[in-house]
């Protein structure tokens, strides 16, 4: 009846487009931005890195240019090598923290909210406030790291952390760990509280050991959670920029000079749109790529599962 | 997917290239809101509102002050002034230019970016203004050729800041040692900072900026950080003589500036260094803060040491031009306001508050000198012979000193030799160079 009435009124339009229209309308405040402030730039950044531009005189048509010189400059293959290093290590410590805190704070333990709200705290933390006060507690002389590192360690194997060109990007690591640990701490949390108890109740009968129970039934439930989370930390890694800013502006040296720092420098420092459009492309590439092969591998779990 | 870079980056290329079209050239610009033309200006009953960018407007009153007696003088135009952090200043204001933002006129922080502004058509052509109206280029003391590119004068010196010695007499009395004098070496430098150490004090401070360390090194005049063909081994001694003085301890470490963000400020204001190789800017600041009770420090200045075989009151420093936008429709406004600014009341204006005008003569730094809260002796310190510029206004300047900068952490933090890094230096800077 009701639907009777409804395509009386629609005047000719199937159900099928009216539902497409309001379903439009309603995504479309969000698509305006997304437009605006991601779909444009990002095609218009794809052209300039084809062209050679300053900023305000007329484009000039370079081709591969910007490429080929991109690929000559030591600073950019640096860069690359950076942003890899930076991203693997990132991934997987994050990954490990985020899953021992959720399964730690998924016992009945006493005043479990107040631990999972502190580990989540960093994850909400400004991340000029949290910069400035690593920076402190990284100190060489006087930290509070290398304070509570020199009960264990004589002063001369104390690291110098930021200001030292080999300790720099394991510095930075740390602290984005700390910093991704609680958001994705919170994700396993729920996917955790999804798995059945009688799994865990038919392996204890049949004897299962608790690690056997963690291998066997709690790590592969949440293969879906592992996807989602190894995603986000791989595309948040790769463009990364506030953190390095605020922690080393990239040095000492070129030491944590990653790739969207790089990019920078070639904007706003160079002026050269061109060539920092085309390492933009470049990471817009393997970031897009790695997408691709998650999607399609996780495909194939989820059906397999 | 979304990458925030290539957002930024699209985003303000998106604004310039609208803009751009915006614009549609000189020629479309209304009628209505170009001034009435007459070469003077100024002498239309129109009201015209300039609008002008420049930095830390509160914390140095000498651009507002040129200002308001500007505006005294002209009744019908009336100056907005744009504030901007000093550190985004240069960035911020490529971004407003390449963007088509609403200014007519702007000083240039960083001179060396003057001639990329130049060669990229946004600053207006002045030289027709200045024969018209007479202005003697000579009253800049050599300062306003650095802005002439190809016969075009593109801005005039509005002040000058140079590289002066700041000592805290507290501390040489408390050791019984004479005040530095005007004609002094870095030798001699390193000595008494050696012996102002001790009681928690540090005897000197060298600030993070490559500058505070580079400086030294062009400031007989016979290199600019652009000679990369020498090696750059004449940066050598002076990043000798700075590694020597942090071990000794006899300044702070670059490490524990760098990771406690340390202002240089600071330590000066409270007292705890005894002496501070620093820019005339810093003049008005410490006398600002000593008049607001924020800091007891009883200071003087002296001139910059200089190296040896090198005569005294050679220094390094700086020119802050003020240029017109070229896109700006009220140029022959903009021009009444850079001749004033630049001119004699304006350097008038600009020594009352201790602020070095681009025409230092005599007379101003004899005003600057008389200042409430200046120290005896800041006119004998202040006169120099010979102003180097820290960085030659060429092409390509700025990547080579972003390349210093980051290979100067190296250096400071000791991460590698003095002479590997230098080499690395020179071949960096060759690859910028040349590429």
């Amino acid at each position: 009846m009701t639907t009777q009435k409804t395509q009386k009124k629609a005047k000719g339009l199937s159900l099928n487009t009216r539902n497409t229209l309001v379903g439009m309308t309603f995504i479309l405040p969000n698509f305006i931005g997304f437009l605006t402030f991601t779909l444009v730039p990002v095609v218009f950044s794809f052209i300039l890195s084809f062209m050679k531009w300053d900023g305000f005189n007329e484009m000039q048509f370079v081709a591969f240019n910007n490429f080929a010189k991109i690929f000559k400059d030591p600073n950019f293959r640096n860069s690359l090598v950076l942003t890899l290093e930076y991203t693997v290590f990132t991934v997987l410590f994050s990954m490990a923290a985020a899953l021992s805190l959720a399964i730690l704070l998924n016992n009945k333990l006493r005043f479990v909210n107040f631990f999972r709200s502190a580990i989540f705290f960093p994850y909400v933390a400004s991340i000029v406030a949290v910069g400035c006060v690593w920076k402190a507690m990284f100190m060489k002389n006087g930290g509070v790291v290398n304070a509570l590192l020199g009960v264990f360690l004589p002063d001369s194997a104390l690291p110098g952390w930021l200001a030292d060109v080999d300790w720099a990007l394991p510095a930075v690591i740390i602290v984005s760990v700390w910093k991704n640990m609680g958001y994705f701490m919170i994700i396993y949390l729920a996917a955790l509280q999804d798995i059945p108890y009688s799994l865990y109740e038919a392996a204890e009968i049949d004897g299962a050991t608790k690690w056997q129970q963690f291998r066997r039934i709690t790590f592969p439930m949440l293969t879906p959670s592992h996807f989602f989370v190894l995603m986000m930390l791989i595309i948040n890694s790769f463009k990364v920029f506030d953190l390095i800013f605020m922690l080393t502006e990239g040095g000492p040296g070129t030491a944590t000079q990653l790739l969207s720092m790089y990019i920078y420098n070639k904007s706003f420092i160079s002026w050269d749109y061109g060539v920092a459009s085309a390492a933009a492309m470049i990471l817009f590439l393997i970031v897009g790529g790695i997408t691709l092969i998650q999607f399609r591998v996780e495909k194939k779990f989820n059906d397999f599962m | 997917m979304k990458m925030k870079r290539i957002a930024a980056l699209g985003v303000s290329a998106m604004m310039a290239a609208s803009v751009l079209t915006a614009c549609g050239g000189p020629g479309s610009s209304t009628p209505a809101s170009t001034p009435a033309s007459g070469s003077t200006g100024g002498s239309t009953g129109e009201e015209i509102t300039l609008k002008v960018a420049t930095w830390d407007n509160t914390s140095n009153p000498s651009v507002q002050n040129a200002v308001d007696a500007f505006m005294a003088a002209n009744p019908n135009i009336k100056v907005e002034l744009m504030d901007i952090p000093s550190a985004d200043y240069t960035t911020k204001l490529t971004t407003m230019l390449n963007g088509g933002a609403d200014m007519d006129a702007f000083f240039v922080k960083d001179a060396d970016t003057t001639k990329s502004l130049a060669d990229k058509g946004q600053l207006a052509d002045l030289t027709e203004y200045i024969s018209a109206d007479g202005v003697d280029l000579a009253a800049y003391n050599g300062l306003a050729e650095n802005f002439n590119y190809d016969g075009k004068q593109y801005g005039l010196p509005a002040r000058t800041d140079y590289y002066v010695m700041f000592y805290n007499k507290d501390m040489f009395d408390a050791k019984g040692m004479e005040y530095p004098s005007n004609d002094w070496t870095w030798a001699d430098f390193e000595e008494m900072a050696k012996q102002l150490t001790g009681d928690g004090k540090y005897g000197a401070f060298i600030h993070t900026w490559q500058a505070c360390v580079m400086n030294w090194a062009v400031q007989d005049g016979k290199h600019t950080i652009m000679d990369y063909e020498t090696g750059y081994d004449f940066f050598k001694p002076y990043y000798e003589m700075v590694l020597r003085m942090q071990d000794e301890g006899s300044i702070q470490s670059y490490g524990e500036l760098k990771s406690a963000n340390i202002h240089y400020s600071g330590p000066f204001a409270q007292g705890t260094v005894g002496m501070m190789p620093m820019g005339t800017w810093y003049m008005a600041t410490i006398i600002e803060a000593v008049k607001n009770g924020e800091s007891t420090v009883n200071w003087g200045v002296a001139t910059i040491p200089h190296p040896e075989g090198v005569e005294a009151g050679w220094t390094v420093g700086s020119a802050t031009p003020m240029c017109i936008n070229a896109n700006t429709d009220k140029k022959d406004a903009a021009w009444e306001l850079v001749k004033f600014v630049t001119g004699e009341e304006g350097a008038a204006e600009y020594a009352k508050v201790g602020a070095i005008p681009g025409r230092a003569d005599d007379a101003a730094i004899a005003e600057i000198a008389a200042m409430e809260g200046m120290p005896e002796g800041t006119a004998e310190a202040l006169k120099v012979t010979n102003i180097s510029l820290d960085r030659p206004i060429v092409d390509k300047v700025a990547d080579v000193n972003q390349m210093l900068g980051e290979q100067h952490s190296l250096i400071m933090l000791e991460q590698d030799t003095i002479d590997n890094v230098l080499a690395s230096m020179a071949e960096q800077a060759e690859a910028i160079i040349n590429g």
